[in-house]
């Protein structure tokens, strides 16, 4: 289904094996670094939007004591204002979705570099970039991490492996948590509610399909949502950064 | 507009595990999806059919007995490998995909009665999944998983004896001969076990992983692996005789009648190759994918060899010229088994499973299933 993303990555990681001493589990962090940061602009979109969103919480609250039995009234003055502050309310939406087809891409790569089933294995020989430097005869790639096969899911014999699904569901949790614009102050509204009830249902979906999938997904689920997470912090660093900068600059001109 | 805000990230990121969950197989841990086999022994033919084993006449393709007799009731998995024949006995592997949220697939190795089809024993312990047949002798049945191990089971009673452990998965069927084991794995060593043992005698590296069975002629091995090579190997020491330079992966395992050893890489080229000095005699470009090895013709004279494109080409093994096509819906992504004038395949992906054809001209002897239960 999306192939075309899929071989070249695949590819690529194939390249970074041969050039990171046949280590898998490091080869997919280089590469999941690296999609990270092509999809670094969408992101930091993403996120900006969440924080102007966040900094418009005071007057949406504002509005909805205002408005909050006019429902119509209040939708409007939202838009309204959003449209005040320059926020595209779908804008938070759209890099996600871009990113979708990425994120497949790369867990099929995955399958394909780690291959669990022959008919895989079989589909990528037609697709390996014999000209890249070292890659004839590395696939299928050492699959052994930590006694674990990274193309099965975890399992009793490994039982050190159900740790994995653990660690995806805190990592997607926490990424989620911070990444998330918090919902005003006591709104028990359903929207509200179902809005909390998705920031646990999302981390336990994506730690399901950790317990379901091969490890080396849950690997990529990791080290993703730990960039994630290490991203958001940097950008709230620099942010702090700046504001400081700005206030030092400002002192001088007050004296 | 509030709505849509708080709720556009868990809608997005709901979508993104549903197209992940979509896109693989959504059947709940790893997908079982591989070609199936064939064997044919005494003029009965056994497959593996997917939902069941199946043992038909190999003259008029009229059914024998199943295993499991009622598939969609017994629902022991998944039948790929193919059969391994001998000693009373038919074995054979399934997948049985895990049900639950907490369940795990099984891996089974099945023997049965070669005249009933009746169970005889099973063994469940290996952790992943059996891509090819085992082989039987001596009292043993050999097969390789994907866990990395290679197991030999005591024949009558399904008893582990030995159990060996590789450096990755093994999908390559062993290769028997008096008292030693021949199996590669995806670790890129081909292993010589001894088969009462399973101690290594030697072992032979090389630059891509093994997944074709070898083939034995006087005291050399032949075998192709993934790093585009045909290799000859001194079959007492694991000593490299010479190899030849293919385009792509040798997967399928080679075949040889009197100096020429026949190959064929995953790209669709077929090969001959001299069995004792590596050079190549001649070379065909199909012009599709192919997965197995060739069969030959009993008398030698045409090399036949199944494509990704549903195709089963048959050549003459003295220039490498087409002589005749039998085209077909679906893959044929086995080897091929010649047995007196008939050919067998066997298809995935189409709306028979096995096919009969007649070795001297591809005209259709028999189909499994007939087309009137096919339409039913």
């Amino acid at each position: 289904m999306f192939d075309f993303i899929a071989y070249p990555l695949a590819n690529l990681m194939l390249l970074l094996y041969n050039f990171l001493g046949h280590q898998t589990v490091a080869a997919l962090a280089v590469l999941t670094t690296l999609i990270r940061l092509l999809i670094l602009p969408l992101t930091l979109g993403q996120q900006r939007s969440a924080r102007r969103m966040q900094e418009l919480q005071p007057q949406i609250e504002k509005l909805q004591k205002k408005y909050g039995k006019d429902k119509e009234r209040l939708a409007q003055e939202q838009m309204k204002l959003w449209k005040e502050a320059g926020i595209n309310p779908m804008g938070g939406c759209l890099p996600l979705l871009i990113q979708l087809p990425i994120m497949i891409g790369l867990y099929q790569a995955i399958m394909y570099c780690v291959p669990t089933t022959p008919l895989q294995l079989f589909q990528f020989s037609q697709h390996i970039y014999k000209w890249l430097p070292g890659v004839v005869g590395l696939v299928p790639l050492q699959s052994t991490f930590l006694g674990m096969d990274l193309g099965q899911p975890p399992n009793i014999a490994h039982w050190w492996s159900y740790a994995l699904p653990l660690l995806v569901f805190a990592t997607t949790w926490l990424q989620q948590k911070l990444l998330s614009p918090p919902a005003p102050s006591g709104d028990q509204s359903q929207t509200a509610m179902m809005s909390q009830q998705m920031q646990i249902m999302m981390p336990l979906m994506f730690g399901f399909i950790a317990l379901q999938y091969a490890t080396g997904l849950s690997i990529y689920f990791i080290i993703s949502n730990l960039i994630g997470i290490a991203q958001f912090y940097l950008i709230q660093q620099n942010r702090s950064d700046k504001t400081g900068k700005d206030k030092k600059v400002r002192r001088p001109t007050r004296r | 507009m509030n709505q849509s805000r708080t709720w556009r990230r868990p809608i997005a990121l709901a979508m993104l595990a549903a197209v992940i969950l979509s896109v693989s197989g959504c059947t709940g841990g790893v997908r079982a999806s591989s070609w199936t086999g064939l064997t044919v022994v005494d003029e009965r033919l056994y497959a593996a059919d997917l939902e069941q084993v199946v043992a038909l006449n190999a003259a008029d393709g009229e059914p024998r007995w199943a295993f499991p007799e009622d598939p969609k009731k017994d629902g022991r998995g998944a039948f790929y490998v193919t059969p391994a024949v001998g000693e009373g006995h038919v074995i054979v592997a399934s997948y049985v995909p895990g049900g639950g949220f907490f369940s795990q697939p099984r891996n089974i190795v099945w023997a049965l009665d070669v005249e009933t089809g009746n169970e005889l024993w099973h063994f469940e312990d290996a952790a992943g999944q059996y891509v090819e047949g085992g082989a039987i002798s001596g009292g043993l049945f050999v097969i390789g998983n994907s866990d990395g191990n290679i197991y030999a089971l005591d024949v009558e009673s399904g008893e582990p004896r030995w159990i060996f452990k590789t450096g990755h998965r093994v999908w390559a069927t062993p290769l028997i001969v008096s008292d030693i084991v021949y199996i590669g794995s995806m670790d890129r060593y081909l292993y010589a076990l001894d088969l009462s043992t399973g101690e290594v005698r030697w072992k032979f590296h090389a630059e891509g992983a093994f997944a074709a069975t070898p083939a034995l002629r006087d005291d050399t091995l032949y075998i192709g692996a993934f790093d585009d090579r045909l290799y000859a190997i001194d079959a007492h020491t694991g000593t490299e005789r010479w190899h030849f330079k293919g385009e792509n992966w040798f997967w399928g395992s080679p075949v040889i009648y009197d100096d020429t050893v026949y190959a064929t890489d995953v790209s669709g080229n077929v090969y001959a190759v001299d069995a004792e000095s590596g050079e190549q005699i001649w070379h065909h470009d199909l012009g599709a994918p192919v997965r197995a090895g060739p069969a030959l013709a009993e008398d030698g004279s045409k090399l036949f060899v199944g494509s990704q494109n549903g195709t089963l080409y048959a050549l003459n093994t003295a220039d490498g010229l087409v002589l005749w096509l039998g085209e077909s819906e679906g893959q044929v992504l086995s080897t091929p088994v010649v047995d007196g004038s008939v050919v067998y395949e066997m298809l995935i992906y189409g709306p028979h499973r096995i096919r009969a054809l007649y070795v001297d001209n591809g005209r259709e002897v028999w189909v499994h299933p007939p087309v009137v239960e096919e339409q039913k």
